[in-house]
């Protein structure tokens, strides 16, 4: 292999070819993205950068080698794999080799064609967009109480706004059980965050957005409205190459797409069992799932790669730092501290067999923290 | 080649560790730690793609 373009430079992409060079990869290494800035972080983009009080250059990931050739403002547009080539927005088609594709997902947006004004966080452009606008807002409303929603209305509340939640389902329910879910609720409600529920979904308001109608009754308005409401796999440029797409680039155990192809990251979900396709955007599974493609690439399919289910998340003052599957059902066994003083370790249980743990402002080596979860 | 820690922004998520087990390590207090004060040269390589995984971009390479 002498020729390997990497499509998407955030950290699956960045991973992937550091990998390359780690694993000693010589050939020609060529990143293209579309993005204008170099690659970055999103994960604090929600915390410090949306609230103005961490500067966006603190989120730049190291520099790539000087061997590596980074395309920036590079959007592929799409891919012919038995021509082995790259299709670009602007400029000449790219050949390659072997082809990683870590194209990542997008915000979901949830307003009408031509509406104005909707902001997201996926971008450093996005946190900053919303950023420029907290010295002036007293009020904002989140719709979505997933992670992403949860952390910005945090943010956004430790900068003095009224925050109002508003959300179909419980907020984070879904995604870490009941009881987690209702400690940090509790939690922000105690700070000040207000809570809609609506469930049969809302529409946003306004041109540009001042507020979101709930189905069912009333409208909700505010200064600065964000939407959080899940991600879209950014596979549309692959739409004519015969890869397969099942709400997401299907790889499989070791990251392999096709011939010569293998992908990581946001873009791509596993077959978990018979038809039914799974996702697990989070920075750990990227960064596995990058390593194991770099190694696909360059050795063949290999070992399936062993999926690190760890997760965290920063809001309302707790830290929280998560192992196992998610989401966690019933009550955990607390191994060290007291949930109702914010800071404990605690671990659940099916049957005798531990399936998640999860450190609450709780200090402790991650390692230690998975191994808890994998015992059996 | 030398990697420099931030050590207010690390946050204990041990990616780096991960891609880099004879680089990096974490303390009791889960904190990030350089296994060697001198990095080996043989290192280097591995030593970049440990601090290029972290998520707090604590971790920075100095040439
Ligand atoms: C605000 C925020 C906070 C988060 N916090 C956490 C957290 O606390 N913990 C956690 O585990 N995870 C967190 N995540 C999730 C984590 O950031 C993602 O899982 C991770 O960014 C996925 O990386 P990726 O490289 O697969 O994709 P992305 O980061 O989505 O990057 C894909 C890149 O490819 C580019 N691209 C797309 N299409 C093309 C094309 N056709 N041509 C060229 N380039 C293209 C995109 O512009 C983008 O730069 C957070 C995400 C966000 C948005
Ligand atoms: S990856 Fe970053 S945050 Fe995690 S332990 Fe290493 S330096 Fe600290």
């Amino acid at each position: 292999m002498r020729d390997v373009v990497v499509v998407g430079a955030s950290i699956a992409g960045v991973t992937a070819a550091s990998a390359l060079r780690a694993e000693g990869y010589r050939g020609r290494l060529t990143v293209l993205s579309e993005e204008s800035r170099p690659p970055y972080s999103r994960v604090p983009l929600s915390k410090g950068v949306l609230g103005g009080t961490q500067a966006p250059e603190t989120t730049a990931l190291p520099a790539l080698p000087d061997d590596v050739e980074l395309r920036l403002g590079s959007r592929a547009t799409a891919l012919h794999t038995e021509r082995h080539l790259v299709e670009l927005e602007d400029g000449d088609p790219v050949p390659y080799d072997g082809l990683v594709i870590a194209t990542g997902s997008r915000a979901r947006r949830l307003g009408a064609p031509g509406q104005g004004g909707e902001l997201v966080v996926r971008t450093l452009e996005d946190a900053e967009a919303i950023a420029s606008r907290v010295p002036g807002a007293r009020t904002a409303l989140v719709v979505g109480g997933g992670f992403l929603g949860m952390e910005v209305a945090s943010t956004l509340n430790r900068h003095g706004l009224a925050v109002t939640v508003v959300d179909r389902d419980p907020p984070l329910r879904r995604l870490v059980g009941s009881w987690l879910a209702d400690l940090v609720v509790a939690r922000a409600r105690a700070e000040g965050i207000t809570f809609a529920s609506a469930p049969d979904g809302v529409a946003l308001v306004g041109d540009p957005v001042r507020g979101a109608a709930v189905a069912g009754g009333g409208e909700l308005h505010a200064d600065i409205v964000v939407s959080a409401v899940g991600d879209l796999p950014n596979v549309e440029w692959l739409q004519s190459s015969g890869l397969t797409v099942a709400g997401g680039l299907v790889v499989d155990a070791s990251c392999r797409v096709a011939q010569d192809v293998v992908a990581a990251g946001d873009v791509t979900v596993v077959e978990v069992s018979p038809g039914v396709f799974r996702r697990e955007p989070h920075w750990t599974s990227a960064v596995v799932q990058a390593r194991a493609a770099a190694l696909t690439l360059l050795h063949g399919a290999g070992e399936p790669y062993q999926p690190d289910h760890y997760f965290w998340t920063e809001q309302f003052g707790l830290d929280l730092k998560m192992a196992g599957h998610l989401p966690f059902t019933g009550a955990p066994r607390v191994s060290a501290g007291d949930p109702a003083s914010g800071s404990a370790l605690m671990a659940w249980f099916e049957g005798e067999r531990c399936v998640g743990a999860v450190a609450m402002n709780h200090r402790m080596p991650v390692v230690r923290l998975k191994a808890m979860a994998r015992a059996a | 080649m030398q990697i420099s820690v931030n050590e207010a922004a690390c946050e204990g998520h041990a990616l780096c560790q991960l891609a880099a087990p004879d680089v990096f390590a974490l303390d009791d207090d889960g904190l990030v730690q350089l296994v060697h004060e001198q990095l080996p040269e043989a290192l280097e390589a591995r030593a970049e793609a440990g601090a290029r995984v972290c998520p707090v971009a604590a971790l920075s390479i100095v040439r």
